[in-house]
């Protein structure tokens, strides 16, 4: 698998028009409905090749784009997402930074 | 040019590989288009946000087991953890945060709304503007299929005229054989009496020839002896019938 080319599991003649917000693979469970003691094995049954975290990224960052962005009449909330997004990782990786400016020695 | 080659190049790539994942994939696979599954993906409404930003699922998840106040409550006071234990920090670029903050927040309820109308009216006309050309051309299409309709009705119509006038020719036909079939009819008789008439004239002729004849035959062959007779025959006659 070359960059930019489909995901190994899709197939134009099953799947139909490729969405890049899917995961085209076997579905396993949703993260959201796991019990606790099953996250352990979860994570294990991922696959942490850099190409698979990229593809998550990709669905993360389409399924976005589809959900905020991309419908025919969107409102600000998209640009205000950006914007807080954007301020949290700016913040976190100028923490280093910051730190020097507080105010209380002792918390 | 240059990035058309490269565009040409990754096709190239490209097209090799997915399709020979399309037929390995399809042996594994039924190979059929899965639409349960896989629907063909439509473009949605925008999702829920509240506060501007923040997803309503998150909200969502929290209101069952905390209810509504929950994830307010939960947000208000892990800011002031962050704020309390400074990993917050409230330095200057805080506070240039917060009048940005008033700034934004002004300007979006004061603008927004106006914005907004105005921008899903923009939305609405691009949205007409790309539909036109095939609105306007299903719109020509259905009205040439009422035109062919209609048309094909009008040949319907053509057709029962000219049934019509078939059955006119036929009635002139039948007329005009009546007709001819009259005149020979009235052409014999007017022959026929003409030979009737012919003959009545001859025989009439003939039978006063005949009449003539034998009547000047008959006279001539009168002697005067006869008539002499004859006379003295009625006398006598006449005179039998005076005595009476």
């Amino acid at each position: 698998m070359a960059f930019g080319d489909y995901p190994k599991e899709y197939n134009p003649a099953v799947h139909g028009p490729y969405d890049p917000a899917r995961y085209y693979g076997k579905p396993d469970t949703p993260f959201g409905q796991l019990k606790l003691n099953e996250i352990g094995s979860w994570f294990g049954r991922r696959s942490k090749t850099p190409s698979a975290f990229m593809g998550a990224c990709s669905r993360v960052w389409w399924r976005w784009q589809h959900k905020y962005v991309q419908p025919k009449k969107v409102g600000i909330a998209p640009f205000f997402q950006l914007l807080v997004g954007s301020m949290t990782f700016f913040y976190a990786i100028n923490y280093g930074k910051m730190k020097h400016h507080r105010n209380y020695k002792y918390h | 040019m240059f990035s058309r080659l490269a565009l040409r190049s990754v096709a190239a790539r490209q097209s090799t590989p997915t399709a020979l994942v399309a037929r390995g994939s399809a042996t594994e696979v039924s190979g059929l288009r899965d639409e349960k599954n896989f629907p063909r993906p439509v473009r949605g409404e925008p999702g829920k946000v509240r506060l501007g930003f923040i997803p309503e699922e998150w909200f969502q998840f929290f209101h069952a087991k905390t209810g509504v106040t929950g994830p307010y409550t939960f947000g208000v006071g892990l800011a002031t953890y962050l704020f309390s234990k400074e990993i917050y920090v409230m330095e200057h670029e805080y506070y240039t945060g917060l009048s940005i903050f008033v700034m934004i927040y002004y300007a979006s309820t004061k603008f927004g709304p106006k914005l907004a109308e105005f921008l899903d009216k923009e939305v609405d006309n691009v949205e007409t503007n790309w539909n036109a050309g095939r609105l306007s051309t299903i719109k020509s299409l259905e009205d040439s299929i009422a035109g062919e309709k209609e048309a094909q009705w009008r040949a319907q119509g053509q057709e029962l005229l000219i049934e019509a006038k078939k059955e006119n020719v036929l009635l002139q036909l039948e007329a005009a054989y009546r007709e001819r079939a009259l005149t020979a009819y009235q052409e014999v008789k007017r022959r026929l009496d003409f030979q009737l008439e012919k003959t009545l004239l001859e025989r009439r002729i003939a039978q006063k020839n005949m009449v003539d004849w034998i009547v000047a035959n008959v006279t001539k062959a009168i002697t005067p002896d006869q008539e002499k007779q004859a006379m003295d025959r009625c006398i006598a006659d006449l005179a039998a019938l005076a005595k009476n």
